[in-house]
């Protein structure tokens, strides 16, 4: 059988299994959405800050999710690297390529049922609110976030081998923190400017959110989708490759 | 008869331990070897070279005739090891653990006798739907070996088996393990001198990373003039002849 999609099985069944996951992968966003849709709520309109209504909201919110895919990601993999299992397969006929792909896989479909649930609860707040929210918008979102949500996954692994158990959740709690601030979901990064502004652009996660607001928005332009879409895709692509060769690297390093 | 595995000086250096010195074994198809020594001997190094886990600093060992350096993959796929530390997955039941195992090493259409034979087996049975996790620690044990078992290897090794297990549960394994020597060649570590009495053809004992003697336990209480594994052991290991 394909061990790599074996593999994948029993991490999304483990993944499935944890009470914690559906907390933050999918409760937890949600929540968020719902607060911040409570806050905008209570911004004055005069105030013209749009980065907390619905069809900006949802967008960042998507990313926002994704950081915690990262999350559970490093957690599985610091935790197998930690118990006897791993040895295991090590010890079996599995190739290094069956554990990325193992690894990573599964961790899509989250990202993918996730933007799923948190979408679906943005249209109920947007109907709730009366804000307009474009449904071709979302669903043009639904895949184009997904290469951001390669990204996130392949930081978790990488995380996840380089780290241990304990240290793993720490660093990425860190990178969700900052990653949610410079990515400009919890502010608009284009209308402040300065020093701050400035970072964002040097970090994917800016990049990531905008072309989550981007597609709900159907703008895809190249300055607001494509170009950003570049940025993420190359991003995804390289990190994925960091994190896989760091297995690897760790996998015949354990087994000299 | 054939040999399924045979070493020549295999040799693994840590940084500054030599942890198995020029070590060599050869043991026949389709017996059963126990490897006996104190901790540190070097037990767990030995077999994790023979398995593929680890890398010879020199020296060489086959396992089926397949060199485990050159030819790793295939000895991978020709071996079962069971790990000092039970290794399942936490979340999966039981079944789920065994059906893993089973799709990682078999074929598609050997799955499923596969898993209802060693839940048979090894008399899992009642615990099939159970989360590895909620087991009992003898129970993990018992599963771990099952895991190891399930892929049909020609070697299995099995290291500390019955570690943790209590009175009745060491007996079934034994008898599993006496059914399970018809099919394929067996490497146990045991620091039960009653179990290596009980199950094993012939017997190794290290000390400090060599061999200090071989044979079958009649051979050795000759050499030793001993009687009884466990005193056999003793004389060796205090080097008292
Ligand atoms: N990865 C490692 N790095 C450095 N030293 C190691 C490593 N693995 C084992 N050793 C050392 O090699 C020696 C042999 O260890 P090994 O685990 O093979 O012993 P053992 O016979 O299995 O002992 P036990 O009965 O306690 O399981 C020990 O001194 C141990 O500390
Ligand atoms: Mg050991």
């Amino acid at each position: 059988m394909n061990r790599a999609i074996v593999f994948a099985k029993r991490n999304l069944i483990e993944m499935s299994r944890d009470t914690l996951s559906y907390i933050f992968c999918a409760a937890f966003p949600i929540v968020m959405l719902v607060i911040m849709s409570l806050v905008n709520e209570s911004i004055p309109k005069q105030a013209n800050m749009t980065i907390f209504r619905i069809d900006n909201l949802a967008g960042g919110i998507a990313i926002f999710g994704q950081t915690f895919v990262m999350l559970f990601t490093a957690i599985g993999v610091a935790r197998d690297r930690n118990g006897s299992f791993l040895v295991r397969l090590y010890a079996s006929p599995m190739k290094g390529r069956d554990f990325a792909v193992g690894y990573i896989l599964p961790m899509l479909a989250v990202a993918i049922i996730q933007v799923v649930l948190a979408f679906g609860a943005s249209v109920i707040v947007s109907l709730v609110t009366g804000d307009e929210l474009k449904i071709l918008g979302l669903i043009a979102a639904t895949a184009a976030v997904l290469p951001s949500a390669m990204m996130f996954t392949a930081i978790g692994f990488l995380f996840g081998t380089l780290f241990n158990e304990k240290s793993a959740p720490g660093m990425c709690s860190v990178l969700i923190s900052i990653g949610s601030f410079v990515g400009g979901i919890w502010f608009d990064v284009d209308g402040t400017g300065g020093v701050i502004a400035d970072i964002s652009r040097w970090t994917p996660f800016y990049y990531a959110t905008k072309v989550a607001r981007s597609a709900i928005h159907l703008e895809f332009t190249a300055e607001n989708f494509l170009w950003p879409m570049a940025v993420v895709i190359i991003c995804a692509g390289l990190i994925t490759a960091l994190a896989c060769m760091a297995f690897s690297g760790k996998m015949r390093a354990d087994l000299a | 008869m054939a040999k399924a595995i045979i070493t020549d000086k295999l040799t693994k250096v840590f940084k500054d331990k030599t942890a198995v010195n020029a070590v060599d074994i050869s043991v026949e198809e389709n017996s059963l070897v126990a490897l006996l020594g104190v901790n540190g001997a070097g037990k767990t190094t030995t077999i994790r070279m023979l398995s593929g886990l680890s890398k010879p600093t020199s020296g060489k060992a086959t396992v089926m005739d397949l060199d485990v350096v050159s030819s790793a993959a295939q000895v991978k796929a020709l071996t079962g090891i069971s790990t000092q530390d039970t290794a399942v997955a936490q979340n999966l039941t039981v079944e789920e653990n065994l059906r893993f195992m089973a799709q990682i090493y078999l074929d598609k259409t050997e799955v499923n006798s596969a898993v209802e034979e060693i839940i048979s087996d090894f008399g899992l049975a009642q615990c099939r739907k159970k989360k590895a996790k909620l087991l009992s620690g003898g129970w993990q044990r018992r599963l771990s070996i099952a895991m190891a078992v399930i892929g049909k290897p020609r070697v299995l090794f099995l290291d500390e088996p019955t570690l943790g297990l209590d009175v009745l549960a060491r007996r079934e394994l034994w008898e599993e393990i006496e059914r399970l020597k018809k099919n394929m060649t067996i490497v146990l570590t045991t620091h039960y001198m009653e179990e290596a009495q009980e199950l094993a053809d012939y017997i190794y004992i290290m000390i400090d990373g060599s061999i200090a003697a071989s044979g079958t336990l009649d051979e050795l209480e000759k050499q030793s003039g001993r009687k009884g594994l466990e005193d056999v052991f003793v004389s060796i290991a205090r080097g008292e002849n």
